[in-house]
């Protein structure tokens, strides 16, 4: 489904990811985790096709990506916290804008079943701008999905959301994942997220993978209870200390 | 079956054209729903023809030849003035919208190419055009009794040219906005106060200081406004002049093309789509 191998990227000040191979495999649902500054969204944005990277390749449901970004992309749906809807549009005219950009010609029934997914659909007509930055997130999430994508990729997709928003998200991304067998490849500081959505975690620090499998088998090898001491452990390696460390348990 | 899976399959033409139409809609509704910017195809055309047009009456008054040419010169040229800054405006502003709303991700996510979307805004962008000059073609006419079709079918060479000299530079402002961000917008509106003086829209060139002439001669508007008053002064169409200001145009519009690839290239290899989000 997306195989990104040797994935490097530098900005002027530094190296931001330094020889990244990810595999997702169709169905799966892998969680991409670090620090901030670990080079969790510059690797997002190479697999995109939004940076590229100044060495390695991506290769989305067959395409290559430098080559056939556009076939690529329409094998993928992306939604992030942060990113904000399209302005002086209903919620209906934003997803139809968007599913047209994936080459639906009749959107509106997906629409309906996206907004009834994430128990929505009492939005459609309202104006984004009149939107909570959570229910703004969900429609982001729908919108992402509508298409059907093979691929799912999540920015913190729960970042501004209330816990009980929260799970109803966590709820649908996993009824979309098992009903179309949609692989996922999502970032979180929220290790509820992970925990409960992902079957794999990346580990990413200093733009390197440095912990690849389920999240206990992750956890025990860094002879820590649970993602978060990972996370934790790694993010106290992250601070700059002048002194080279070990990421790798 | 899902939806998605009975639909039939589309082409990659028609995929095209559903997006380019898709974002063509997208930047209707900002148009409409911003009533602000409903000034641009209605109210600022409507100043321009009065203001010129008044300037026009008062030239006219004086009665000598010279003065009547010019009263042509400036209600024509104004009306034609606005084919390239609706054009040029319509498309820069259809990019600069996405930075200000930090919704580039967004489209550059999607399966969007990058001349659908410059198809999509160039769409608009006619729409816009057709209003904005159709606004000051009906108030050259209920003002000041000017009829621009009266100039013949030689206008529509001329537009075409103006059309495709706005769409250049609104690629070149493109290219600058991806390059050094919303900082360069200011050129957006810049560049066409350059070039209004240099192109000769409401006189001969050699009305311009001798140093400024060469470089007027080298802009393709410059000739297709030398066209458009010998429509005015009906010594008809000016081939000569058309095929050089086409000809520029056309080098001016690859020249563009050319750079705001470079400059889409180096947004991606430097992320400065990190700006936007």
């Amino acid at each position: 489904m997306l195989e990104a191998r040797g994935l490097v990227k530098d900005y002027r000040r530094d190296r931001a990811v330094d020889g990244v191979d990810l595999v997702v495999r169709a169905g799966e649902r892998v969680a991409l985790l670090g620090p901030n500054g670990a080079g969790k969204t510059t690797t997002l944005l190479m697999i995109l096709g939004v940076v590229s990277p100044d060495e390695g390749a991506v290769t989305i449901c067959g395409f290559d990506l430098a080559r056939h970004r556009s076939q690529a992309a329409e094998c993928v749906g992306f939604a992030a916290g942060y990113l904000p809807l399209t302005e002086r549009m209903r919620v209906r005219e934003y997803l139809r804008l968007y599913a047209q950009l994936y080459g639906i010609a009749d959107p509106h029934p997906l629409i309906d079943e996206g907004l009834e997914r994430f128990r929505i659909a009492d939005l459609a007509s309202a104006m984004g701008t009149e939107l909570s930055s959570g229910q703004r997130t969900l429609i982001g999430i729908v919108r992402a999905t509508l298409h059907r994508p093979r691929l799912l990729v999540l920015d913190e997709p729960t970042a501004s959301l209330d816990p009980d928003v929260a799970q109803r998200v966590r709820g649908g991304l996993l009824d979309l994942c098992d009903r179309d067998g949609t692989a996922m490849l999502m970032t979180s500081h929220d290790m509820s997220d992970v925990i409960q959505v992902c079957e794999r975690v990346v580990f990413l620090s200093h733009g390197r993978i440095v912990a690849d499998g389920p999240p206990e088998a992750v956890a025990s090898a860094y002879g820590r209870g649970d993602l978060e001491g990972v996370f934790l452990h790694l993010a106290e390696r992250h601070e700059p200390t002048g002194a080279q460390q070990s990421d790798h348990p | 079956m899902s939806q998605l899976a009975a639909a039939k399959p589309m082409s990659t033409r028609a995929k095209s054209w559903l997006r380019m139409r898709a974002i063509a809609r997208r930047h209707a509704y900002v148009l409409v729903r911003s009533p602000h910017r409903l000034f641009d195809v209605s109210l600022w055309p409507l100043v321009d023809v009065l203001l010129f047009g008044s300037l026009a009456a008062f030239v006219g008054t004086s009665g000598s030849t010279p003065a009547a040419k010019a009263s042509g010169y400036l209600l024509a040229g104004i009306v034609l003035w606005h084919v390239i800054y609706q054009s040029q405006i319509a498309m820069s502003t259809g990019l600069l919208e996405e930075t200000w709303t930090r919704n580039l991700l967004n489209l550059m996510v999607t399966p969007l190419r990058e001349v659908e979307y410059l198809g999509g805004v160039a769409l608009f962008g006619m729409v816009k055009l057709v209003i904005g000059v159709g606004v000051m073609v009906l108030g050259a006419l209920t003002f000041f009794s000017f009829h621009t079709w009266s100039l013949g079918f030689g206008l529509v060479p001329i537009v075409a040219v103006l059309l495709i000299v706005g769409w250049a530079i609104s690629l070149f402002v493109m290219g600058l906005v991806l390059r050094f961000g919303t900082g360069a917008e200011a050129l957006a509106w810049g560049v066409m106060f350059v070039l209004l003086p240099l192109s000769g829209v409401f006189y001969p060139t050699k009305a311009l200081p001798a140093l400024m002439r060469p470089l007027a001669l080298a802009l393709p508007t410059t000739h297709a406004f030398t066209a458009l008053r010998s429509l005015v002064d009906h010594r008809g169409t000016d081939w000569s002049q058309l095929t050089i200001a086409a000809a520029g145009s056309a080098a001016m519009l690859g020249l563009s093309m050319w750079f705001l690839v470079a400059m889409l290239r180096t947004f991606r290899k430097r992320g400065y789509i990190t700006r936007y989000t």
